[in-house]
């Protein structure tokens, strides 16, 4: 391992620790935000979400003007209608699963019984993914849209600079304007509270962070059909072998501090996905495990009805399928894919949305019924 | 569920996060009378750390008043009239 891999593992994991730990003290949950705004009209923690794509968008193009990071980050492709099948598949799951790929993580690693369910889920629908590849892939190009560009502003033939530097500004002022009207702020009672728009701005950074260090920003969910192509290799190693979608390497590129090129995919194998994301994962799941503890929070209560335990496997099964189909997760999209104005990113959020809905629905009328 | 003479415990610890805040809506509004009229006090005992804040910010709207302490590993929230 050169040293270079070493630097992005040491910094993924810090950066990964720190995110945990974070998002644990403010409780930064994606899912809470959409589930709150359906089903209470609060939409403080959507307020932050505003912040977060910002703060993000300002400060990953400052790292695209001084050319040391390629804008589109890899991963990201043309758009296709299909985005918006997986953002309401991953919408609807998140919501039922009580967390997204992320929230999931943070929430296992404080000890919640039913996050550890949702993780499982993820991992098995990941994995189910593998079983669809190919005919997902035949209905994303039958829905591609006619373009091969990846950002709005590639497509408009302009410089990212200066909407990037307007849309960023728009929304910093907004979220001023929001602090001095009280309306972004929530009250404190319970302990160690960071105010969850200072977790969005520390989460931009970390996310900056991300970008300079492996050149994209955080994201996690190819590591779940690892690990499901890991289990599948040591239980049944002659399907292994059949199933296609493991032999892929989507990522293969240079990383922005050097090296040679590195290469890597949902397979069994030990790769840049696993150089990338495994320390991200496990940061997250020690970040927020750190965070309780330190508070006697942390503990582990097996005790949940059985509606919500199918509820957070389904939710989970949902989600893992869904961030392949999207492709790619929340995290991806919406802290890494908006802020660079990636067109997947705001397809995922038009089907997100109803998703959420639908499972704000689902969880409201079916799982927590009288 | 616990429940005594006049005080009412609710363990909604370890649910999924939504569940939390609508299980605790929906027994505020089902006791209503009785926490209007002083005669019981209801306890959720949370430990989902969100939930304890919204249950909090949202209860106080609705004009009573809600004490949060920490018991041990998980939040204990006390709501009853508001004097």
């Amino acid at each position: 391992m050169q040293s270079i891999h070493l630097i992005m593992l040491a910094g993924g994991l810090l950066t990964g620790l720190i995110a945990g730990f974070i998002m644990h003290r403010s409780d930064y949950c994606i899912a809470g935000m959409f589930s709150n705004l359906f089903l209470f009209r609060s939409t403080i923690m959507l307020k932050t979400l505003f912040l977060l794509i910002g703060v993000s968008m300002l400060l990953f193009e400052m790292v695209n003007i001084t050319g040391f990071v390629t804008v589109p980050f890899p991963f990201f492709g043309p758009p296709s209608l299909a985005n918006i099948i997986g953002g309401f598949l991953f919408g609807a799951g998140m919501i039922l699963s009580g967390g997204c790929v992320v929230g999931t993580l943070y929430k296992m690693g404080a000890g919640s019984f039913a996050s550890t369910l949702a993780f499982l889920g993820l991992v098995i629908g990941s994995t189910l993914y593998a079983f669809l590849h190919p005919k997902w892939v035949f209905l994303s190009k039958l829905l591609a849209l006619p373009t091969n560009t990846v950002t709005i502003p590639q497509l408009l033939g302009i410089s990212s600079t200066l909407p990037a530097f307007l849309i960023s500004v728009f929304l910093i002022a907004l979220f001023v304007y929001w602090l001095r009207n009280a309306e972004i702020e929530t009250s404190v009672v319970v302990d160690g509270y960071i105010q969850p728009w200072k977790a969005a701005i520390l989460l931009a950074f970390l996310g900056s962070v991300s970008v300079l260090i492996t050149g994209m920003p955080m994201g996690i969910t190819t590591s779940y059909s690892k690990f499901g192509a890991i289990l599948i290799q040591l239980i049944a190693p002659e399907r292994y072998t059949d199933i296609k979608y493991f032999t892929l390497l989507p990522l293969n590129y240079t990383p922005p501090l050097g090296g040679e090129t590195i290469s890597g995919g949902p397979g069994a194998m030990i790769d840049a996905i696993s150089l990338i994301q495994f320390p991200v994962i496990f940061g997250i799941i020690g970040g927020s495990a750190i965070s309780a503890i330190w508070l006697g929070e942390w503990h582990l209560n097996l005790r949940l009805p059985w509606k919500q335990i199918v509820s957070a496997v389904v939710g989970g099964i949902l989600m893992g399928m869904a961030s392949r189909m999207a492709p790619a997760c929340n995290i991806w999209h919406l802290m890494g894919g908006l802020p660079i104005m990636a067109m997947q990113s705001l397809l995922f959020l038009l089907g997100l949305l109803p998703g959420a809905w639908f499972g704000t629905l689902v969880f409201s009328r079916v799982v927590v019924s009288s | 569920m616990l429940q005594e003479s006049n005080c009412k415990v609710i363990d909604l610890r370890g649910q999924i996060c939504p569940s939390t805040l609508l299980t605790s809506l929906r027994e505020v509004n089902n006791s209503k009378e009785e926490l209007k009229s002083g005669s019981l006090k209801l306890v959720l005992l949370s430990d989902n750390r969100s939930s304890t804040t919204h249950i909090s910010d949202a209860v106080t709207s609705m004009g009573y008043r809600v004490d949060v302490d920490k018991e041990r590993e998980h939040y204990m929230i006390s709501i009853c009239r508001n004097s």
